[in-house]
């Protein structure tokens, strides 16, 4: 039964048709895309720059991350638990993500679009699931390390808990483990989202060797866009994916982390409520109905159980995760050996073709565009450490700044860059540096972001001890700002190194105006290597990024993080 | 007593909350700290004694009336104050001995007369040997001295105790209120004036020549009080204690009158049903206070109970209050004494226990509001929202807010409501909802 005061009817009538649209167009697209699936092979899908096909493309593009995100999910849920409970596995998958990570999507590109085109040879599933996974590894390493990493720091008397009331594995993950990881998990979704667009433009339109491949979404009307050097459709794409993206931050990540603010372990009075969300959750006929029926569903279920485990008094035998776990470690640990051994011994192969030369010039290369991820990191600092401290002293620059700055660190770069080249050509900068322009374009924002964050950890009382003492503007700087927000900074710096190594393969060699711009950096040989279909240098390349990225995080970034972490702790 | 240092005139200061409502913290207050003076602001939690502080320092802003520094407006941070902070306020990832220099930076010092002076201010609070050390190597009270090194290397002629013992422990505290007066008394430092700020009563009488008495919503200056008693002040003095005796029965005449307080008459309709001003406490802690008492054969005082409780005198006072309201203490003079509901109470079961609660609540005006809003409407879940406001439209000046979530929790408590944050609705026959 439904019980409304009221108040409330009047706004029911509007909300419900909102939503109610919002659930047929969803269908509807379900429907199309199903149809596109369907349809013969199709590897260069004509697209149109006419601004009414755009609601289509977006409504593909959405489903397309939507679906990435969902395989992310679930490969997050089942490895992330893995590693956290397995030590053997933890060994081998822990630093396989952080190889991984540094794997930009071009990595991915060819063996999965090859591969999935000659399982599916007659309709464009291959196509369109090679691209599902491509977005795929812009999200999911990410969220597999944050997961994992929340399994582990599950408190102990949480675990004592479960181990006095004997629960199964499987209870203990849905009753314990998820819930205490869910707020970690969304907060990362958001991020890695954002990180599944980045390459939108990429992952649906793209060059390999003489065939040109392109899927109907945003991204590959961008791409058009961009190579054709149509400035409106340009806008009109940008315009689509921004509309894609703050529909996804109102339909999923406002209600998903309003659902999971019950689940955190603090308990506060404030924070965390979303008006906007409460507003509509509880005005809408729908939403009440939808939640009401579940409530008694689940209710009846745990009902049922609960009663079934007082009577026999034993826990009821469920499915045991160790028990699976064992009988699966002999065969994985043969597949996995052989596979290693196998793509080994292939790389090695493919390699051996390379002159000295080759790797010269790779080595380079890796250099040029460390430089340009240097100074793209650099210059960002400079202005969004003061701004987002700035921006963060009054609660109401914050409340402000927050979600934009969220939204447009959300954003797929790449789309912006066509538009910022006009610029810096029309200022006269030379591509080289030009291009650190654009690596900076995306990553600004995480250091924006991290310092904002970072801000809330300025202490009140020791600024008012300071403006009592008649302390400097310097003086607050040097001594208060920047080493409390530093631990933030430094998270910020990793993120943004990170995307700038990324975004480098984008930045230095792009499609525009029907030629082809192009800089000497590695990001710039690893896509010249991939639309040519030079594969021994694809892999030379990424193997010189890997190795490169990964002892930068493990010699550079690891270190000033472990020491701003203990120099820089706030608790006394 | 010399001239004033520091003058509110009028000043109220209101802030606005998250909420988008006005607060108002401190109303129309007039003040003067004068040269020569320990001035104590004594008070309960949200009685606006730490704004009234950061009006008098320039922190905050006046939103009306007047805040005068030696006679001139205060446009700025006050020059005169050094201010020793609740939670120290160091910098973590500084050595004591930079935190201390770092207060000098402003005054362009050289280096050996900055060097100086942080040694004589380490020396004065006995810091020595721990000018390397960083914040989180010392113990609690060793952090309050660095405060203090801090407050005192600045050389300034007014010192701000704004609640400088409460993280501390009771003997670390007592040592380090001793130590504070002695310098004080010396005339060794520039120090000339202090103002404490306070909730504990026996702290501003061992430190304080004059004693204001905050009262809340908003803060109001309630009651001042002289005292000339000598330093070192024994505590066993009778004088000491008539003092401290005189200021206990101050708060809880204003919090508990003997005499009823005037209802207004106005339109009958709207006398009759004056809701009350829940006190923010756990229900639990009354069940504790009623069991507590009745192990002191059901009367006790009202001073020697707070200190048994080890709360702050305004807690035990709200404590006392909620038990009042539902009818199992009674509060002549300074003593609480079980009613025989009391009594009975105190020796029930939890069963009877519950339903006695159960009665006492339905006895309340501010249960007969909600019920009657149900009942009204007729529907069975009431937003929570709706009774807020109902009962802001009754009482505005309190803050409804509170008093709906005491509301709540007492009425959670005695299974008189239900409450489910999801929808922020309450509903009346709890066992009924769990049934479903």
């Amino acid at each position: 039964m439904l019980h409304r005061s009221p108040v409330v009817i009047r706004h029911l009538f509007i909300l419900d048709i909102i939503i109610g649209l919002g659930l047929g167009t969803l269908i509807y697209g379900l429907i199309l895309f199903a149809g596109q699936w369907h349809a013969t092979f199709n590897p260069s899908y004509q697209i149109e720059l006419h601004s009414g096909s755009l609601p289509l493309y977006a409504l593909f593009s959405a489903m397309r991350g939507l679906g990435a995100y969902l395989v992310s999910l679930v490969f997050t849920v089942a490895v992330g638990y893995w590693a956290a409970k397995s030590a053997a596995a933890e060994k081998v998958i822990i630093p396989l993500l952080d190889i991984l990570q540094s794997i930009p999507v071009l990595g991915f590109l060819p063996g999965l679009v090859l591969g999935l085109v000659a399982i599916f040879p007659h309709s464009n599933v291959g196509l369109e699931l090679a691209a599902i996974l491509m977005i795929f590894t812009g999200q999911v390493w990410n969220m597999t390390f944050a997961f994992y990493s929340s399994l582990k720091s599950v408190p102990g008397d949480l675990q004592e808990a479960a181990a006095v009331m004997c629960l199964s594995d499987s209870t203990k993950l849905m009753r314990i483990e998820l819930p205490f990881s869910a707020v970690n998990l969304v907060w990362n979704s958001i991020m890695s989202m954002a990180g599944g667009w980045f390459f939108l433009t990429v992952c649906e339109a793209f060059t390999l060797g003489n065939q040109e491949y392109r899927l109907p979404g945003v991204g590959a009307y961008m791409a058009v866009a961009i190579e054709r050097g149509d400035t409106r459709a340009m806008l009109w794409g940008v315009g689509a994916m921004a509309i894609i993206i703050v529909t996804m931050d109102l339909v999923i990540w406002r209600p998903a982390l309003a659902w999971v603010h019950r689940f955190r372990l603090e308990q506060t009075l404030t924070g965390g409520e979303d008006q906007l969300i409460n507003f509509v959750y509880n005005n809408s006929l729908f939403l009440r109905f939808m939640r009401n029926f579940f409530v008694k569903l689940s209710r009846r279920a745990l009902l049922k159980t609960d009663s079934k485990r007082l009577e026999i008094k034993i826990p009821v035998p469920t499915f045991q995760f160790a028990v699976l776990s064992k009988w699966l470690r002999w065969p994985l640990a043969v597949v996995l050996l052989t596979a290693v051994i196998w793509g080994g011994v292939g790389l090695i192969n493919s390699l051996s073709v390379l002159t000295f030369a080759n790797w010269g010039e790779i080595v380079i290369d890796t250099l040029l565009t460390f430089s340009r991820v240097a100074a793209a990191v650099m210059l960002s600092t400079l202005w969004a450490l003061p701004a987002g401290v700035w921006l963060s002293r009054k609660e109401i620059r914050l409340r402000i700044a927050q979600p934009i700055a969220q939204l447009l660190a959300s954003f797929p770069a790449p789309m912006l860059y066509p538009l910022v080249l006009g610029l810096t050509f029309k200022a006269h900068i030379d591509f080289s540096v030009g291009s650190m322009v654009l690596m900076l374009l995306g990553v600004q924002w995480y250091i924006l972001f991290n310092t904002l964050a970072g801000g809330l950890r300025i202490s009140r009382e020791i600024y008012d001890s300071m403006t009592l003492m008649g302390s400097s503007q310097r003086d607050l700087w040097r001594y208060l700002y920047i080493p409390s927000v530093f631990p933030a900074l430094v998270t910020g710096w990793v993120t943004a190194a990170g995307g700038a190594w990324n975004a480098s393969i984008v930045a230095e060699y792009i499609n525009y105006q029907g030629s082809t711009l192009e800089t000497r950096g590695l990001g710039a040989l690893i896509s010249r290597s991939a639309s040519k279909g030079d594969f021994a240098m694809l892999s030379a390349c990424l193997v010189v990024m890997v190795i490169f990225v990964v002892l930068l995080n493990r010699y550079f970034w690891d270190r000033i993080y472990r020491v701003s972490q203990k120099r820089f702790r706030l608790d006394f | 007593m010399g001239p004033a240092l520091i003058e509110l005139k009028g000043v109220t200061k209101t802030f606005t909350l998250e909420s988008g409502r006005e607060f108002s913290a401190l109303s129309k207050i007039d003040l003067t700290l004068r040269e020569g003076e320990v001035l104590a602001l004594l008070g309960p939690s949200g009685s606006g004694k730490s704004t009234c502080l950061r009006l008098m320092c320039g922190l905050y802003e006046a939103t009306s009336g007047d805040v005068l520094a030696r006679g001139q407006k205060l446009e700025a941070v006050n020059r005169d104050v050094a201010m020793v902070f609740q939670a120290f306020a160091l910098l973590p990832w500084e050595s004591v001995y930079r935190n201390i220099a770092l207060a000098l930076n402003p005054l362009n010092l050289n280096e050996d007369d900055q060097h100086e002076r942080v040694k004589r201010a380490i020396d004065v609070v006995g810091l020595e040997g721990f000018e390397e050390a960083y914040p989180r190597e010392l113990s609690g009270g060793m952090k309050q001295r660095v405060g203090l090194a801090r407050a005192m290397a600045m050389q300034r002629p007014i010192l701000f105790l704004d609640e400088p013992f409460s993280a501390l422990d009771v003997l670390t505290s007592e040592t380090l209120r001793q130590e504070i007066l002695r310098i004080y008394v010396s005339r060794k430092t520039s120090i000339r004036s202090m103002l404490l700020v306070t909730h504990n009563i026996q702290e501003a009488v061992t430190m304080a020549d004059r004693i204001l008495v905050l009262g809340s919503n908003p803060g109001h200056i309630r009651a001042e009080f002289l005292n000339a008693i000598p330093y070192p002040r024994n505590e066993e003095a009778p004088n000491f204690k008539e003092l401290v005796t005189r200021i206990h029965s101050s708060i809880t005449e204003s919090y508990m009158p003997d005499v009823p307080e005037e209802t207004v008459p106005a339109r009958p309709s709207e006398a009759k049903l004056r809701p009350e001003i829940l006190p923010n406490v756990p229900m639990i802690e009354v069940v504790g206070l009623v069991e507590l008492i009745h192990s002191h054969e059901d009367r006790v005082d009202l001073f020697s109970l707070s200190e048994e409780l080890g709360y702050d005198f305004g807690h035990t006072l709200y404590l006392v209050k909620a038990a009042e309201l539902l009818d199992l203490v009674d509060t002549p003079k300074q003593r609480v004494i079980l009613t025989p509901d009391g009594i009975e109470f105190a020796t029930a079961d939890i069963n009877m226990r519950k339903r006695m609660m159960h009665q006492a609540l339905g006895r309340l005006n501010i249960v007969k509001i909600a019920t009657d809003l149900l009942k009204e409407s007729g529907i069975v879940r009431l937003p929570v929202a709706d009774l807020t406001a109902q009962i802001q439209a009754l009482l505005p000046t309190e803050n409804a807010e509170h008093i709906v979530a005491s509301l709540i929790g007492w009425g959670r408590f005695a299974e008189y409501f239900g409450y489910n944050d999801d929808t922020k609705t309450i509903y009346l026959d709890v066992g009924q909802e769990v049934q479903q």
